[in-house]
């Protein structure tokens, strides 16, 4: 079959590899009829995400047809249409009983890296990295997909894949971003990063109740996004303008109810410190650029929460804690529990309140993958999506 | 080497309450490597003893062991293999000390790891979370402690296979099988690849589990999981 691999920094190639095999009995084999580039997949582009093997198949975001279920498989069956959840998760252990799917004891057949690095080991990950796990993903044309009884859920409306697709990530993590910030009725929240992930952040903190959403990004094609399908009021920060400023203002004096850091670890910035950090960052002294989780924590008003979705990998420097402190902060953040927001959430794009195929700016084959990693970082081409069909010809056009 | 002194097994206990905490034994020397780990496994002790005390079963979940049989009452004979290499040793195993349900004590009679002790217990978690599993081992190291450095150097030092045989119990009897990624596709590794592959641990074959294609011959794959769902 055909997959994307990644083969080094900022190197993802096409290659000819052997179709995958059911390893263990709860395994099912999907064939894959669309996936999509995630935001988090250029942390591993750009190289800051530890343990990447050469020839790794990329991939988180997938859905697909059931092709072969192993034998101990009862819900699925060859031919059913599933979208796979990027989280790993047995079922059974005492985190995925506490619907805690993310921290999954007994995916992670790396769990001792993870322990070296983390103490203790999250959930495994469909193709990101070897920490959470090593298994290969789903920029391709066929996935191994493991517990197929317990993550992928069974599409049984006639929705176009595009509609359910984004059920695999950023919707469900969008969500959760937004549950993590203790929404109440008429709350200001802001959110950093209008991103695919940032998008459906707003979305959904409406959907909790938000009087007002901010979105802060540099982007005008996502700022459009944001403010004119999703309602957010919008702060371009490329201006070099205080955005801390900006959200006091906006939120009357008082600072957001709740700061969502939709951006992670390499976030920019237009001030001397996030010039530090990217420095601090190409000299391998800091893992992670933690521009936005300093406004946060700066913006947020007092005993209000920061949500963290935005993916962080490593150690950070020159947090600005004390201010977390002083104000009586609550911060929750981390993979998404994906398991616990596929049903709902399935349900809302039935019922139409929401069509996440809304931000999709680009429809590619699988040949046209490497350069369109390219595209996605350098955010050119007024990017804010894409989706492959892997099964798409396009070496003739 | 039956001179030295093993753990003793009656001080292997792990103080669930009102206890100050006492580490258990983790050291190197005198040519042995004393190492433990600890797991609360969401089932009941008894399905995890008969796990444990299944001797004939345990190449399914212990790593590096291709054979065992059993020769009496309290005695086997062990094959198993080096960490990453194909080279295969054997052994008899005893078991000295046996309760039911709750402590398995077992000691390596012979061959290159002769005195090697093993004291698992099981005790019921004071919450209901299930089951206390407490390995303590104490090997003899094949090649002494400069063999335990190269072997830790491929992520499966003893210390190391102490924790992953109690994780792959778990994995097994909690989520019925155990994880794995070897021979996934995977486009072409090169050579720094293959090095992370092998720093990560990753080479060390994966015990088969439940997996059908890599199962041992003549081993009773069924009703082995009492607590899965």
């Amino acid at each position: 079959m055909k997959a994307v691999c990644w083969m080094g920094t900022g190197k993802v190639e096409v290659h000819n590899v052997d179709d995958p095999k059911i390893l263990n009995p709860q395994d099912a084999i999907i064939k894959i009829t669309r996936t999509a580039i995630c935001g988090s997949d250029l942390h591993l582009y750009d190289g800051y995400i530890p343990s990447m093997e050469s020839g790794d198949i990329l991939g988180h975001e997938f859905m697909g047809i059931v092709e072969e279920v192993g034998s101990e498989v009862k819900k699925l069956k060859r031919g059913d249409r599933v979208v796979i959840p990027f989280t790993i998760a047995c079922g059974n252990c005492f985190f995925c009983r506490k619907d805690l799917w993310s921290c999954c004891d007994n995916s992670n057949p790396n769990a001792h890296v993870a322990e070296a690095m983390y103490g203790y080991s999250g959930s495994a990950l469909f193709g990101y990295s070897h920490i959470y796990g090593g298994y290969a993903g789903g920029q391709a044309q066929y996935v191994r997909v493991p517990f197929a009884d317990v993550g992928p859920i069974k599409i049984e409306n006639d929705l176009p894949d595009e509609k359910v697709l984004f059920l695999s990530d950023i919707f469900p993590t969008g969500y959760q971003a937004a549950v993590n910030a203790n929404i109440e009725p008429g709350d200001t929240v802001a959110v950093w990063g209008a991103g695919p992930v940032g998008l459906f952040t707003i979305a959904s903190a409406y959907m909790l109740g938000a009087g007002k959403v901010i979105a802060i990004d540099r982007f005008p094609e996502r700022l459009a996004l944001a403010r004119d399908y999703c309602g957010a009021t919008t702060i371009d920060y490329s201006d070099g303008k205080s955005v801390v400023e900006a959200l006091r203002d906006l939120s009357f004096g008082a600072g957001p109810d709740s700061c969502i850091d939709a951006v992670g670890m390499e976030a920019h910035g237009t001030d001397v410190v996030a010039t530090y950090d990217k420095m601090k960052q190409a000299l391998m002294m800091e893992t992670d650029r933690p521009t936005v989780l300093r406004q946060a924590i700066q913006s947020v008003r007092k005993g209000g929460t920061i949500s963290i979705p935005g993916v962080y990998g490593g150690t950070l420097d020159k947090v600005n804690f004390g201010a977390a402190f002083g104000k009586g902060v609550i911060m929750k953040m981390g993979q998404t529990n994906m398991h616990s927001y596929l049903q709902p959430l399935l349900e809302r794009v039935e019922k139409g309140e929401i069509d996440p195929s809304f931000l999709i700016s680009h429809r590619i084959g699988i040949e046209q993958v490497p350069d369109m990693y390219k595209v996605w970082r350098d955010k050119k081409d007024n990017v804010t999506k894409i989706v492959i069909d892997p099964w798409v010809d396009t070496t003739a056009a | 080497m039956s001179t030295t002194p093993a753990i003793d097994s009656s001080t292997v206990r792990f103080p669930l309450t009102g206890a100050d905490y006492t580490p258990l034994p983790d050291d190197k020397k005198d040519g042995h490597v004393r190492a433990h780990a600890v797991q609360t496994v969401n089932a009941d002790a008894m399905t995890l003893y008969n796990l444990w005390r299944n001797e004939m079963a345990l190449p399914i979940w212990m790593e590096g062991v291709v054979s065992v049989t059993r020769t009496g009452d309290t005695t086997s004979h062990w094959v198993m293999q080096a960490p990453g290499t194909e080279k295969q040793f054997e052994f008899e195993g005893e078991v000295m000390e046996d309760i039911p349900g709750k402590k398995i004590t077992s000691r390596v009679n012979n061959g290159p790891m002769e005195g090697t002790t093993d004291t698992v217990t099981f005790e019921p978690h004071l919450f209901g979370r299930g089951t206390v599993v407490t390995l303590v081992s104490d090997f003899v190291v094949p090649g002494g402690l400069l063999g335990n450095a190269a072997a830790a150097i491929g992520s499966r030092s003893p210390e190391q296979i102490t924790i992953e045989n109690v994780r792959h119990l778990k994995q097994l009897v909690e989520s019925g099988q155990i994880p794995r990624v070897t021979s996934q596709p995977a486009g072409p590794r090169g050579v720094i690849g293959k090095w992370k592959e092998f720093i990560l641990g990753e080479t060390n074959p994966t015990p088969p589990g439940t997996s059908e294609a890599e199962q041992p011959e003549d081993l009773p794959r069924k009703n082995l999981v009492g607590g899965a769902k």
